[in-house]
Formats: C-alpha cells, structure tokens, sequence
C-alpha cells in the first residue's frame, strides 16, 4: 500500500533537520525496535512495583497469621490483631495496583474493551462464588481447622488462574510464570497443614512476587536503553 | 514492495508509528501521552502527525472532556498496514525473511 506520492520524494531532500532524515536501514530498524522497546517499558515499568508491593503484603500478611499460633507457646499474635494486619497488607497492595494500573494507563483510551471488562468482574464473580462455596461447606460441617486450609489455597488457586487468565488475554508471559506459581503453592499448601501452611504462604508466595519483581526490573531496565534521536 | 515508504521513512514519522502500533488496534492515545511517550515537542510531533495525516495513516480524533478539549492519535487501518509493510521491506532489504 504506497501512497501515490510516494515514487517521487527522496526520503532525505525535505530535511531541515534531523529527525526528518532517514537513517541507514540497520540503523532504522534497531529505530524502531528501539522505540517499541522503550514504550513498552514505559508502558509497563510499574508491574514490577506492583509484584514488590504484593510479595511485601504476602510476606508481612501471612507471617502475622502464622504467628497466631506458629511459635506457641513462645509468642501468639492475637487473632484480631493478625487478621488486621493481614487485611490491611492486602487493602495497601490493592490500593498500589489499582493506583499505578490506573497512571500507566492515562492517555490511552481503549476502543472495545470486552476482555478486560469481563476479566475484571470475573474477578469479583469467582471471588463471591469462592466465599459461597465456603460458606455452604461450613454449614454442611466443614471444621474451622479444615476451613483454614480451605479458604486461602481456594483463593489463591482462583488468583493464580486470573494470572493466567491475563497472560493469556494479553500476551503477558511474565503473568503466565506468576500464575502458574500461584497454583504450585495453592496445591501444596494444604498439604503442609496448619500453621505451617500460612509460613509457606508468606515465604514461597512473598519472596516469589519479590524475585518476579526484581526479574521484572532488571529485564525492563535491560530493554530501556534507547537513548537517541531525541527531538 | 521493495521500496521504503517515504511518509514513514524518517526518525520521526518511524518513532510516531512504531509507538502507536504497539496500542491495540481499537486503542487510541492522548497527544500530550504521545509526546511523553516520545520525548518530542509539541511543535515536532504535530508538524510529522500531519504529514502522517495526509495520506490517513493517522486517525485523529477530537474530543472534550468538560470544556477541555482532548486530541486522540491512532494508527488507521491503512496506516497499520503500510507499517508492517515498511517492517517487511526494511527486513527484506536487511536481508531476513519477512
């Protein structure tokens, strides 16, 4: 598809200065690469943030719900005060994704967003459907013991799945590999029992997100280099 | 085919278009993230959009939002086509395949 003009002009001879110029086509071509490469990094520098601020949250959240009763008889974190510290880890890194997801987006406006809407209910429907089922297996006389188990291996089975889910929807692989982590620990936590089970949260989930975080900046910082051509 | 295109064959016009083919084909950008984006003048960017303009590689949209007006840049159908195809020639001429 050239344009009908386009036999004629020399690539060169409208030059007034250099950005108007062509390059040799090498160096055109590591250009372009180069750009792509530096907005994609713009584009997504904050995930890295985002995997530092979970691996802390999980780190810190689960650690107090494992000091409930994980070092008796020498120290017992208070049940309410564990709980609310594992809440407020999670509300911090939630506030933290919503918050730089939403600043790497500014500007960009996107067409017909039907994935990412029924991704992003989809996140609050399987959560519901998570607390429901729970709620029936307790009635039905799921022990409090086995409901310790239940609730946070569901629950980040369900997260590992979105995971994957949106690696897949958008071509993230970096997403895929958390994902499918997520699932690992999921499935052999019930395994280690209680409270075993919530240290192994804290360790093999928070030191995770914090190796994929800094993976995730060193790769972002080795694909930034582009430097040139600047207006 | 084994000719450049000259509308996109400049630093400028290949970083504009290299950017805006990496925003989904329904995504468009704001002009001032663009040139964030780009670490261009405002002056620069609006002088290659509309060169890019001229042959409807670009489709601009203007918007408001309250009373302020909002300029949305996207590649067009066209332009993402003579993109890939500058991408192929170049590759050609580099002698990879395409």
């Amino acid at each position: 598809m050239n344009t009908p003009d386009g036999a004629a002009a020399s690539p060169t001879s409208d030059s007034s200065h250099d950005e108007t110029t062509a390059l040799a086509p090498a160096e055109m071509f590591a250009l372009l690469n180069d750009q792509q490469r530096a907005v994609t990094a713009k584009m997504t520098g904050f995930v890295p943030t985002i995997m530092a601020a979970w691996g802390g949250a999980w780190l810190i959240g689960f650690t107090a719900l494992f000091l409930i009763d994980g070092a008796a008889p020498a120290f017992s974190l208070p049940i309410g005060l564990a709980i609310g510290i594992f809440v407020a880890c999670l509300a911090v890194a939630i506030g933290i994704s919503i918050w730089l997801g939403v600043r790497s987006g500014r500007g960009v406006k996107s067409g017909s967003d039907f994935s990412g809407t029924v991704y992003g209910v989809t996140w609050s429907g399987g959560s519901l459907a998570i607390a429901a089922i729970g709620g029936a297996l307790l009635q039905n006389g799921l022990s409090p013991e086995l409901a310790n188990l239940f609730y946070p291996s569901v629950f980040i089975f369900f997260v590992g799945i979105m995971y994957l889910a949106a690696g897949a929807i958008w071509r993230a692989v970096p997403s895929i590999i958390a994902g499918a982590w997520l699932l690992v620990i999921a499935s052999v936590a019930p395994y280690i029992g209680y409270p075993w089970h919530y240290l192994f949260f804290a360790l093999a989930g928070g030191l995770g997100f914090l190796l994929f975080a800094i993976l995730g900046r060193n790769l972002l910082n080795g694909t930034s280099a582009y430097r040139s051509a600047g207006a | 085919m084994d000719e450049l295109d000259p509308v996109i064959h400049a630093q400028a016009r290949l970083r504009i278009m290299a950017t805006l083919a990496t925003l989904e084909a329904d995504d468009s950008i704001t002009f001032p993230r663009l040139q964030e984006l780009l670490e261009m003048t405002a002056g620069n960017l609006s002088t290659h959009l509309r060169k890019l303009e001229e042959p409807a590689y670009v489709d601009i949209t203007k918007t408001h939002r309250g009373r302020t007006p909002i300029t949305y840049l996207a590649l067009s159908k066209k332009g993402r086509r003579a993109f890939e195809d500058y991408m192929d020639t170049l590759r050609t001429v580099l002698g990879e395949q395409p």
